[in-house]
């Protein structure tokens, strides 16, 4: 599961309660159906079997590779104790989960970012906890690492099998990677769902904005469909709004739902940034008292200052998706 | 998730309290008593400071001050401290920036040992520094033969004065200048300078109006610490002011105590009391100056030089720092060493002359040498042991749980350090004499004053230096051991002991050394069997046995020297073990200049 909010949103702070290093002023939180803090009372982190990889690493820099793994082998208090009687045959499994068999000698200090991101990453698996904390592992690492790692996450998720809860502010990672995201914006959740609805049923403006990019049209919703305020006359069909923004007279398109061209059913507008982007070309449409992002593809160019028209492409996404629709718990 | 269920059945049969460390809250009382404990030691004395100035025979009065006020002694000896520590802080200002600007600006060479020479006044007691000076500057000193080989009567300068003692006591704080004012050029983004220059200033103007304003946050603060240094300073003015008869304040307070006399503790309290009160006035005009400046956007220290300069420029430059070191360094050191090997004072230096027998004499036959190195080396041992005990609880206490009570005691803690150490012993006189009216334990005239003078006054650069250790190592790590499953011994055993150790030991090293070399409170507080080396070394010098005291000195000179390259070859072994990466020369310098001014390590009183 993925917890996902701009900066300052409170989201690592969520996951330091989950951890246990910080204390709830209110409300409960519960484990598996059990208290684990209250406003009073909170159990430490190092009796909660959990496991957690910082932003930072937080790697020991006077212990090696398979020193780290072994350390939660010996003092996690989870541990089963064949696990911890076979310490040594563990550290090496977990050295090959994250592949780094050659260096388990190394110095932290020796190592790439994304091999300590690795040792991190074993440090907390190798205890085998129920729940895994991670607090945006991969903003230390450059744009490349950060791809290799997203399947490297993945594959060990499903090696593992245990519970993830991951922190991003990048909804691309928190989309590609979760089964379930949890959208926060100013210390609340906004929406949590599948990936596949938090990008096409957002419910909150916040939402559509933030994950989507969605520009937010404003108009009237009438029997399932909405006539845009900038443009009364037209009639966009349904595509899947939900209700939330329905209620608000909002109609939610992101950039590649839009679509420009000459003829003249649509919503007119001038063109007043042009970016070429290689695979497709971002558009900004100054349409009277709002500007859209439009996104098109490269085989149609308009210039700068043209007037156009924009339109909704005919798409319908109220399909089901494959992994159905299954309420976050 | 039934383990959770275990975590609660195994612990104490209810969720401990938040994340404290489960001690803490087991043993609140201890705690509690430490704290009443430190209050007494700490503020106690002071307490019984002040209340003396205010009693005399008929009560509460202001009549102490008064009588002491009224004296015209009183204010000759106010102008002498302030001309003389305002005088050594101009000293100190030009000295320190100059070669600040000159070792992070300019790209001259042996930068390394330059800096060494600039430290070694930290690490050589002032006055040691100051013996070394008059042997060099005396009548049959160096300076005198070549003197004597120019035309024209010239006669080396006399230090037994006003300006000599302004002279010595600024070459012995300008490193405090220097230290501060250093790490803030090397904050100055050299983009700043830069776009002044492509704005085409002048190299002189940009120095002027860019360089020295941004650096003023660092020259305030050094300058302000080497005006209180000078001001607590004991060792240069007893050295070079009392055969003088010129007296400042805390030359003063001591002959008030230790010539009786009546009325002699009132007098003195009144004294301390204002020279305490004149110490933090100088703080808190200090901390009310800091406040004003902004700090620098970059935190990043940029270490590469900045102005290149002509090839004869760099010669002549770094000449004349050898030169300077040569003179200011070298040279007096030498002639104190060429003294203490003379077999009688007054002889010259040659051959027939020369003997170890006050080697012998201080190494084998005085049993006061060997008593006082004893008695140091004791008092430095546990003064060290028992800081980096209570300093690091203390320390670590106060950056994981900060509050209002934890910063109010780091001030108490602070306070016997900020005084003048004749003001603090004073105030030990007074506090054991009789701790609890009535009953006097004897610690009074016992070596045990001593400890607890030493550990009071020095505890405070233990909580810095362990508070700069603890702060480097990131929260994260002590975190992912807790989240590893241990909050316990292990944690401190494995993980945060050997990551604060290096910085903690830096700290206590600092205190061992400042212990074993102290003067100004032992030279109060001392007894027949508690002398130390500093008094000791006095105690040669003011009874006219010079050679004695010369060869004492270059013996715990060399001492301190091994001990120094000891100390550089272990840590140059754990760099190269341990920080193979881009952080290696970010923390050496950081553990040097804490050490040396972080610390604020002003070698106090000596």
């Amino acid at each position: 599961m993925a917890v996902l909010g701009p900066s300052g949103c409170g989201k690592t702070t969520l996951l330091r309660l989950l951890a246990g290093f910080d204390t709830p002023t209110r409300g409960v939180i519960q484990m598996n159906g059990r208290t684990v803090a209250n406003s009073k009372s909170v159990i430490p982190p190092e009796k909660r079997n959990i496991g957690m990889v910082f932003q930072s690493f937080a790697l020991w820099p006077h212990m090696n590779v398979a020193e780290h793994i072994r350390f939660p082998l010996q003092h996690h208090q989870f541990v089963s104790p064949e696990l911890k009687k076979n310490a040594g045959d563990r550290v090496k499994e977990v050295l090959d989960i994250v592949a780094l068999g050659e260096f388990a000698e190394r110095m932290p200090n020796e190592l790439s970012g994304g091999q300590k991101q690795r040792v991190a990453l074993g440090r907390a698996i190798a205890p085998k906890p129920d729940l895994l904390l991670m607090d945006e592992p991969l903003s230390s690492l450059d744009a490349e690492l950060r791809m290799d790692m997203r399947s490297e996450i993945q594959g060990i998720h499903r090696r593992t099998g245990a519970s993830i809860v991951y922190v991003t502010h990048d909804q691309s990672e928190a989309l590609a990677m979760a089964d379930r995201i949890v959208v926060m914006n100013r210390g609340a959740i906004e929406q949590a769902e599948t990936p596949w609805m938090i990008y096409h049923q957002p419910k909150t403006e916040f939402v559509a904005h933030f994950v989507g990019k969605s520009n937010l049209v404003r108009g009237k919703w009438r029997d399932g469909t909405f006539s845009p305020d900038v443009a009364e006359a037209l009639d966009w069909q349904d595509q899947g709004v939900s209700d939330e923004l329905k209620q608000k007279n909002i109609f939610p398109v992101r950039p590649e739902q839009f679509d420009i061209g000459l003829d003249q059913n649509g919503v007119p507008g001038i063109i007043s940034s042009v970016q070429f982007q290689g695979k497709e070309i971002h558009y900004t449409v100054q349409v009277s008292g709002a500007a859209w992002q439009v996104i098109t593809d490269v085989f149609h160019r308009y210039r700068l200052g043209q007037q156009v028209f924009v339109r909704i492409k005919k798409e319908r996404m109220r399909d089901k998706p494959i992994d159905r629709d299954i309420s976050f718990r | 998730m039934e383990s959770i269920q275990d975590a609660y059945s195994k612990g104490k049969g209810s969720i401990p309290e938040r994340g404290l460390p489960s001690f803490l809250l087991k043993r609140t009382f201890p705690f509690i008593l430490a704290f009443v404990f430190l209050l007494f030691v700490f503020l106690l004395p002071l307490y019984r400071l002040i209340s003396l100035s205010f009693v005399s025979d008929d009560g509460l009065t202001i009549e102490n001050y008064t009588r002491v006020l009224g004296q015209p002694a009183t204010w000759n000896v106010f102008m002498n401290t302030l001309m003389i520590s305002g005088g050594a802080t101009v000293i100190a200002v030009l000295l320190g920036v100059g070669f600040a600007w000159l070792i992070a600006y300019t790209n001259v060479r042996g930068k390394r040992l330059m800096q060494m020479f600039i430290i070694l006044p930290f690490v050589i007691p002032s006055y040691v520094t100051t013996l070394a000076w008059t042997q060099f500057l005396g009548a049959n000193g160096l300076a005198a033969k070549w003197l004597a080989l120019l035309p024209g009567d010239l006669k080396p300068w006399n230090l037994y004065s006003l300006s000599g003692m302004i002279f010595v006591l600024g070459l012995t704080h300008y490193p405090l200048v220097y230290f501060f004012t250093m790490s803030v050029f090397r904050k100055i983004p050299r983009e700043l300078e830069e776009a002044a220059r492509a704005s085409g200033g002048s190299k002189y103007r940009i120095f002027w109006r860019m360089t020295l304003p941004l650096a003023l946050p660092g020259i305030v603060n050094g300058g302000f610490l080497a005006f209180l240094a000078s001001l607590d300073n004991f060792g240069i003015p007893a050295f070079l002011g009392i055969p003088a008869h010129i007296n400042v304040l805390s030359t003063y307070i001591y002959q008030q105590i230790v010539g009786f006399g009546p009325n002699a503790f009132a007098r003195a309290s009144v004294l301390s009391v204002l020279l305490g009160a004149l110490a933090l006035l100088g703080m808190l005009v200090q901390w009310g100056l800091l406040k004003k400046f902004k700090p620098m956007e970059t935190a990043r220290e940029d270490k590469a030089p900045r102005y290149y300069l002509g090839k004869f420029k760099k010669r002549l430059l770094e000449y004349s720092v050898w030169a300077f070191f040569l003179v200011t360094s070298v040279m007096p050191l030498l002639s104190m060493m060429m003294t203490s090997l003379i077999s009688a004072y007054g002889l010259d230096f040659q051959w027939k002359n020369i003997s170890l027998k006050n080697y012998a004499f201080i190494l084998s036959e005085s049993p006061k040498t060997k008593q006082a190195l004893i008695n140091s080396f004791q008092l430095a041992l546990v003064t060290t042991l028992a800081g980096m005990a209570v300093g690091t609880i203390f320390a670590y206490l106060h950056t994981h749980k900060p509050s209002k009570w934890m910063k109010t005691l780091e001030m108490i803690i602070g306070l016997p350090y900020a005084l003048p150490g004749t003001v603090m012993a004073l105030s030990m006189i007074l506090a054991w004499m009789e701790p609890i009216p009535g009953w006097n334990p004897g610690i009074y005239g016992s070596i045990m004053i001593l400890f607890i003078a030493y550990f009071t006054r020095f505890l405070i650069l233990q909580v810095r230096g362990s508070m700069t250790a603890i702060l480097q190592v990131d929260s994260s790590i002590e975190e992912a051991a807790r989240v590893s499953g241990t909050n316990g011994w292990a944690k401190w055993r494995r993980i945060l002991i050997p990551l604060y150790t290096p910085g903690i030991l830096s700290g206590a090293f600092l205190v061992f050394l400042t212990a074993l070399t102290e003067l100004t409170v032992s030279a109060l507080l001392y007894s027949a069997q508690s002398e130390t080396i500093g008094v000791v070394i006095f105690g040669f010098e003011q009874a006219g046995y010079t050679t004695y005291s010369t060869a004492f000195s270059s013996f715990i000179v060399l001492l301190i020297l091994a001990g120094f390259c000891l100390l550089y070859s272990f840590e140059t072994i754990r760099h190269r073990r341990e920080t193979k990466d881009h952080d290696h020369k970010n923390r050496t310098t950081r553990t040097a200049v804490w050490r040396f001014s972080g610390a604020e390590t002003d070698r106090s009183g000596d």
